[in-house]
């Protein structure tokens, strides 16, 4: 990896520190992945329940249920990937405000409280009110529980590739592909024609918006840092180049077509399709973004 | 108070004295190093040389890992040095990720962060830094940065317009100086990285451990 060397100096580093390695791999991803289903269930729950009240009232309670599962996932695999998990709550006895991580792992706790909260109204209450009533409140805390992840990113100043701004739109729109392909799944074919079409065109929308902001990455990244544009190398050629693109085509692309094509057709069968290919594609694609910064020498 | 370090890079020989002090004074694991000299040859034969430059914690101002530990393991002495509490540190990595000089590890043995600390300890017993202690050539230079005689104070007057700081441009405002350094030494894209370029080609490396 060279980007400024020039043949006068022909300058070659013959001894060095190896790289550490891949710090933060799939287990972040994984965390990564997980919250945006955990997050984004609940952001399409509230959109269903608000538009279409008496279509949907039986997504309440898989709804919840998915959220709660999803968001211990990503509890777990950040847990997990501390090199000293036992010592995690130091985090709420140490707590440092201007770290992403403390805040977020505040925020994320209240959430799991409302979420329990929505179990309990829903399924041994059996009060729908309170259950909506609580789910306003956990949609409003969990657009800040999409977004830390992205602080956390824009902290790592070492990786000049993540920045607020785009990484912030981006998290946003994972949970929003991520939610809409889950509960396409989750609908079966209970839901009417027109929610079908809502969630497609949500589905398609997210895919297309995220899909510019990586080329807009792929093509521009390199003129803001020399530092991105080494990283973008990795992905532009280099060792990471197929896994990028995988990820792309099945995040973004096959949802794009396959979403026009379910609503020309009226195939909710492939409608199914693109939510498990964006599913499987949202994974990918955040693994190759979370990796590449990292192969990069920082001395 | 404000400590910090500058190096000489004219009179840096590359023996790695300071790298051997640090690893004894704080028994820093095989494998992983809280101060390093980085060797890069420049030129073609016959006109070639070799620079080096030895590398630790900036000991920043504005210190990204400092910003990003949840668990405030990382913090600021009064004298301006970065510290860290590895009884605190939760192992996140967190500051791995945050430090663009590449100056924090996870320490093997103790699976939490560890950084350079300008030997703090030596410090609070007004020792030096062994890493100065150890350089025959005095190519180390620690002191007050706040004390306008101090020796670093007087460094920096004297090579005014030669002193210089790795990635300015991060905004981190380090604490460690180097006169002498160029883009070559000190920017890590300038010099060709190539597998079958290292001085030692087989070197063994202990695993991270943990989870990773």
């Amino acid at each position: 990896m060279v980007h400024e060397a020039i043949a006068a100096t022909n300058a070659i580093v013959v001894l060095d520190v190896p790289l550490p390695g891949i710090v933060w791999g799939w287990i972040i991803t994984m965390n990564m992945w997980a919250k945006s289903i955990g997050t984004g269930i609940i952001f399409l729950g509230f959109f269903l329940l608000k538009k279409y009240p008496n279509e949907t009232g039986f997504i309440r309670l898989p709804v919840v249920a998915i959220s709660i599962v999803f968001i211990h996932l990503f509890l777990f695999f950040t847990v997990i990937d501390l090199h000293q998990m036992f010592r995690f709550w130091h985090i709420f006895f140490y707590p440092h405000l201007t770290s992403a991580i403390t805040i977020g792992a505040w925020m994320a706790t209240g959430f799991v409280g409302l979420l329990f909260a929505m179990a309990y109204a829903i399924y041994l209450k059996k009060d729908e009110a309170m259950y909506d009533k609580f789910l306003g409140w956990t949609v409003l805390l969990g657009i800040p529980v999409t977004l830390y992840t992205a602080g956390l990113m824009a902290e790592s100043t070492a990786r000049e590739l993540w920045q607020m701004p785009t990484e912030s739109a981006q998290m946003i729109l994972a949970a929003l592909l991520a939610g809409s392909a889950t509960m396409i799944l989750l609908g079966g074919n209970k839901f009417s024609d027109s929610i079908k079409k809502d969630l497609g065109i949500i589905l398609g929308l997210s895919a297309f918006s995220a899909f510019i902001l990586y080329m807009a990455e792929y093509i521009f990244g390199g003129m803001k840092a020399e530092e991105v544009a080494a990283t973008l190398e990795f992905i532009k050629g280099g060792e990471y180049t197929a896994m990028f693109w995988i990820g792309q085509i099945m995040a973004f692309i096959v949802p794009m077509v396959l979403v026009c094509l379910s609503i020309k057709k009226e195939s909710y069968y492939l409608l199914k399709i693109a939510a498990v290919s964006a599913l499987v594609g949202l994974w990918v694609a955040k693994h190759v973004w979370l990796v590449i910064p990292q192969l990069l020498n920082m001395s | 108070m404000q400590l910090g370090f500058l190096v000489d890079l004219h009179l840096c020989m590359g023996c790695k004295g300071c790298e051997i002090a640090c690893k004894v004074e704080n028994e820093v694991p095989l494998s992983t190093w809280r101060l390093r000299v980085k060797y890069v040859d420049v030129g073609s034969f016959p006109e070639t040389r070799r620079t080096f430059t030895p590398l630790r914690c900036n000991h920043c101002a504005n210190a990204p890992c400092e910003r990003i530990c949840p668990v405030s393991a990382l913090h600021y002495l009064e004298n301006g040095i970065v510290n860290i509490d590895k009884d605190r540190c939760i192992g996140c990595a967190g500051c791995v990720m945050a430090c663009p000089y590449g100056a924090i590890y996870i320490d093997p043995q103790t699976q939490t962060a560890d950084k350079c600390t300008y030997c703090a300890h030596r410090i609070a017993s007004s020792m030096m830094p062994s890493c100065v202690v150890a350089c025959p050539v005095e190519a180390n230079i620690f002191g007050d940065l706040d004390d306008p005689l101090s020796n670093i104070s007087k460094y920096i007057q004297q090579h005014q317009g030669n002193v210089q700081v790795r990635k300015p441009e991060k905004g981190t405002d380090p604490h460690h100086f180097y006169v002498g350094g160029g883009n070559v030494q000190l920017n890590p894209l300038a010099s060709f990285r190539g597998e079958g370029h290292n001085l030692f080609n087989k070197l063994t490396h202990l695993p991270l451990g943990g989870h990773h």
